[in-house]
């Protein structure tokens, strides 16, 4: 199965290009409009690689300025691989976020929570009306994607819980996504 | 935005999940980190997940469950009220203010069985309500139901009948059947 090996989208190469080329001045609102764009898929890395919301925007809010930073300093030789340039940054900073996790776990010991922001954000979501479409749903894609989400369990996992093969695992929870996002978006998605 | 060669919901399901091999795990990340079609599409299956944990988590629907996943929730430290019912009996129950889940572990024997069909009866016995093809685990000795707790919460004084059904192609064979007699909790009433 291939990944598309995405060059970065056109509008996110000019706005790299902008930024770079105006070194040693700054182009402000080329900067900022980038960060806007992708703030929120780091956002998204930073969740699927530290687990929670004040992490990942940690990790959010550092990609930027380090971005920026070394774009300002010419490191971005082609605009058209910022999507790399990105990755390369955040998997960096996940690596320091991960060792800086323990003195972190020290401060909540000391300071409590009281000083982090909250963890999750709004839901997108009606809990009455995805109650109704997980209710709608046949018994095994339910109980396969509620105990898949409940704890991120891998289908090798939830095989072995289940007494399934991890094929029929990912048949069932792909059956039941579609229906899931099919329901709760009222077939607009 | 478009994207000429989106990732598809079940890539994007797996890299959440963490089942991708390192390699393609990171061309998934160059790809959505450029790609502002397909990280909206990563978002909302995030959310999506986020919200359907919440739902769970506060026992927002029925849903049949396995012992693994019963165990996890005691030690979150939720409050769990189990009530195995033995094939063919019954049980006092109730919900208590503090209760997190409310489980029942119908007893059957389940070997050989390739299918089952849990049905809701009436007090005549006639059938209100079938949920077909449920999950179990054969060598478990039962089937594990956890009840939506805002709808046990409502409930009156009142006595509810299951029956579990193995089905094949033969046709359907009564695997048992349970009684509930639910009694409402009240403060400082004795539990059942």
């Amino acid at each position: 199965m291939s990944i598309p090996d995405t060059e970065t989208g056109s509008d996110d190469a000019a706005l790299a290009r902008r930024v770079c080329q105006a070194a040693p001045r700054t182009d402000a609102e080329a900067e900022a409009e980038l960060c806007r764009r992708l703030a929120p898929r780091v956002r998204l890395y930073g969740l699927r690689h530290l687990g929670n919301e004040a992490a990942a925007a940690d990790l959010m809010q550092q990609a930027m300025l380090l971005m920026v930073e070394r774009m300002r300093a010419g490191a971005l030789r082609e605009p058209e691989r910022l999507a790399s340039f990105v990755f390369g940054i955040c998997r960096m900073l996940v690596l320091d976020l991960r060792r800086g996790h323990a003195r972190r776990e020290r401060l909540l010991e000391t300071y409590g929570g009281a000083l982090l922001p909250p963890e999750a954000p709004p839901p997108v979501f009606d809990h009455e009306r995805l109650a109704h479409c997980l209710e709608c749903l046949p018994e095994r894609e339910r109980t396969v994607l509620m105990l898949t989400f409940y704890d991120e369990l891998p289908a090798e996992v939830l095989a072995g819980e289940l007494k399934l093969s991890p094929a029929n695992v990912r048949v069932i929870r792909h059956r039941g996504l579609e229906r899931l996002r099919a329901c709760v978006t009222g077939g607009t998605e | 935005m478009n994207c000429g060669s989106p990732l598809d919901w079940g890539r994007l399901l797996a890299y959440w999940l963490g089942e991708l091999d390192p390699d393609t795990e990171a061309r998934t990340e160059v790809h959505y980190l450029g790609c502002a079609a397909c990280s909206r599409r990563l978002d909302h299956l995030a959310a999506l997940a986020r919200e359907v944990r919440a739902v769970t988590r506060r026992s927002g629907v029925n849903l049949l469950v396995s012992d693994e996943f019963v165990r996890r929730l005691s030690e979150e430290g939720l409050q769990v009220r189990e009530y195995r019912v033995p094939l063919n009996g019954s049980v006092n129950c109730t919900v208590a203010p503090e209760d997190d889940f409310v489980v029942a572990r119908l007893e059957a024997q389940l070997d050989e069985v390739k299918r089952i069909d849990m049905v809701y009866l009436d007090s005549g016995g006639a059938t209100q309500m079938r949920r077909e093809d449920v999950p179990f685990i054969a060598q478990s000795g039962g089937v594990v139901l956890s009840a939506r707790i805002d709808t046990l919460r409502a409930l009156p004084a009142t006595t509810l009948h299951l029956r579990l059904l193995a089905v094949d192609d033969s046709g359907d064979r009564i695997l048992g059947d349970y009684t509930f007699n639910h009694t409402p909790c009240r403060s400082g009433q004795l539990e059942p």
